[in-house]
């Protein structure tokens, strides 16, 4: 009986850990697959506006579906202040080095679970104008 | 042409004035008075002509005189400007050959960097019944080591001061090092990112964002005393973007010691949740128990705009505690957190757990917190002090399992000095069958972020 119960503890714990892994990892590759996560190419601070270009001539319909495609990806600062100010004050860029920055945003992007697309579009920011 | 003409009437009128004088008398007395006259007239009125010829002529001179000085200076002007551009052009292109096209701060950043951050405390805090005090001065620095662009080894220490027992045989004051977390973290790629080390275990979201400057109200909510704050083991962690609009799904999946036994029994009071980190006191390397404790979070962060989100997350522990490894210790923590505008913040959380005891059966320590702040500068009352204060209230609860269950009720404030200095003070309301923990407090915090 003892051998039972202790493999009946097991089992739950085993369980548990299998339903959590199983449902993180899936929802993660659900998302990865449906999500549009290529990383930028080229960083702004400012909103950048995203759209696929189509050398092809366009009817109005196209037209029509190609502008609801069109997608406001957001700036470095806009992520910064959307992140960051939910746990801490907001840091001045200047406080900390480019290099000292880039070593605080991994820590914060493992900490905070920040995606890492985001996590660079921040840095990119903050080393904008960071301290000399 | 113009010049060509006077000289031809010119050279006429002279030729017809010479004409009249030498021509003989005989011819002279042959012309009557009235064609002398006429032909006088005719003269008269061809030198005023040469004369108003002439006028303008010295004028166009004057004219093309002035022209020719201003085209001079002109041609004079354009030399000048050409050799101020090709200076100007050359320039450039030696610019542009020492410098990048893009413009970098400071150069590109070190592939190797340490760096500290952290925070500093300092309270006083009086319990009624009893004197008021300085009781905790507090140094918990971060070291963040970065090694090249995917691995970072952090380290996070409490350094506090606490007085003596007076009459112990050690009198005075001692200092506490402790290790709040250790752990290297290798980026796996933008998914996935391994951790390894004495971890905060992320059983709700209050142990991870918990420093001193971060916390609303200088003590932990009282249901946080149920669950396990660390744990020596290996996680993986990461987020997932969901579109362009800073919705994310996070996830952290973890293997770690787990709680332990006091005495190795499955006794309800030997339960130590933070225990077990491989070594006892003496270095010697311990497995408590066989069975490691698996768990995990997974959080979905909906961003409306900069200021107003949305935050869920489910999280869960479970493993065996007792040395036998026949008794199941188990949690569960939802944990939600919202903020509408930059002054209004909401969050709180639910936790339950389970443990499976000798002595008692299976005892179920829980409880919940919520708490909310408000900063006045929402008011734009345009006063300084005002606004720098945010006002602060929570109420927590949680019964032990074994019988104690409390009630608290805590009202305070948090005064910015700056960004990072911060001055927290808060009045304890609490309520408990258990008298010792029934008495009310008050406590101030200053607290500085760096």
């Amino acid at each position: 009986m003892k051998r039972l119960g202790s493999f009946k503890w097991r089992l739950r714990t085993g369980a548990l850990v299998a339903l959590v892994t199983a449902a993180a990892l899936g929802a993660s590759l659900t998302l990865v697959i449906g999500a549009n996560t290529k990383p930028e190419k080229k960083a702004g601070n400012k909103q950048q506006t995203v759209a696929k270009a189509d050398p092809k001539p366009v009817s109005h319909k196209t037209a029509r579906k190609a502008k609801k495609k069109v997608v406001k990806r957001l700036s470095g600062a806009t992520l910064y202040a959307i992140n960051c100010n939910r746990c801490h004050p907001e840091r001045y860029p200047t406080e900390w080095t480019a290099s000292q920055w880039k070593t605080i945003m991994m820590h914060m992007r493992v900490r905070a679970n920040l995606p890492a697309v985001q996590a660079r579009a921040i840095l990119r920011y903050l080393q904008a104008d960071a301290g000399q | 042409m113009k010049s060509m003409n006077t000289r031809s009437l010119i050279f006429g009128a002279t030729a017809s004035i010479a004409l009249g004088l030498v021509l003989p008398p005989r011819a002279a007395g042959a012309i009557s008075d009235s064609d002398f006259n006429s032909l006088s007239n005719l003269v008269q009125q061809l030198n005023e002509r040469v004369q108003a010829l002439e006028q303008t002529h010295a004028r166009d001179q004057q004219v093309h005189a002035r022209d020719q000085q201003q085209i001079r200076q002109m041609q004079q002007q354009l030399g000048q400007t050409q050799v101020a551009v090709t200076n100007a052009i050359q320039q450039a292109q030696a610019a542009a050959q020492v410098q990048p096209t893009v413009p970098v701060p400071s150069g590109p950043s070190a592939s190797h960097n340490f760096t500290m951050v952290g925070d500093a405390e300092v309270q006083y805090g009086k319990v009624d019944g009893s004197h008021g005090s300085f009781g905790l001065a507090d140094f918990a620095p971060i070291f963040l080591y970065r090694a090249g662009d995917d691995i970072l080894f952090e380290a996070g220490f409490d350094t506090t001061l606490s007085d003596n027992r007076p009459g112990s045989t050690d009198p005075g004051a001692s200092t506490s090092f402790d290790l709040s977390f250790g752990q290297l973290d290798y980026l796996l790629n933008d998914y996935v990112t391994l951790v390894g080390g004495y971890m905060l275990l992320p059983l709700g979201t209050y142990t991870e964002r918990s420093a001193g400057w971060l916390n609303k109200i200088p003590d932990d909510p009282l249901p946080r005393g149920v669950l396990p704050s660390n744990g020596a083991g290996v996680q993986l962690r990461g987020s997932v973007p969901m579109g362009q609009t800073g919705q994310m799904v996070t996830y952290s999946v973890y293997g770690v010691n787990g709680p332990s036994s006091a005495d190795g029994t499955a006794n309800a009071d030997q339960l130590d949740l933070d225990s077990n980190v491989g070594f006892d006191s003496n270095g010697n390397r311990l497995n408590l128990h066989g069975s490691p404790s698996g768990g995990g979070r997974i959080g979905w962060f909906y961003p409306f705009k900069p200021h107003y989100d949305l935050e869920l997350g489910v999280s869960g522990q479970s493993g065996t505690w007792d040395d036998a490894d026949q008794h199941l210790w188990s949690a569960a923590v939802i944990d939600a957190a919202v903020h509408i505008s930059p002054y209004v913040e909401l969050k709180g959380e639910y936790i339950n757990s389970w443990a499976e005891t000798a002595d008692s059966g299976t005892i179920h320590p829980r409880g919940w917190w919520v708490q909310g702040g408000y900063k006045l500068a929402g008011l734009n009352l345009d006063l300084p002090v005002i606004n720098n204060v945010e006002l602060v209230g929570r109420y927590d609860t949680v019964n032990d399992g074994l019988g104690t269950k409390t009630d608290r009720y805590t009202v305070g404030y948090v005064y910015y000095f700056t960004d990072t200095l911060l001055f927290e003070g808060d009045y304890e309301f609490p309520s408990s069958n258990d008298p010792d923990q029934a008495h009310n407090q008050y406590v101030f915090q200053l607290s500085y972020g760096f």
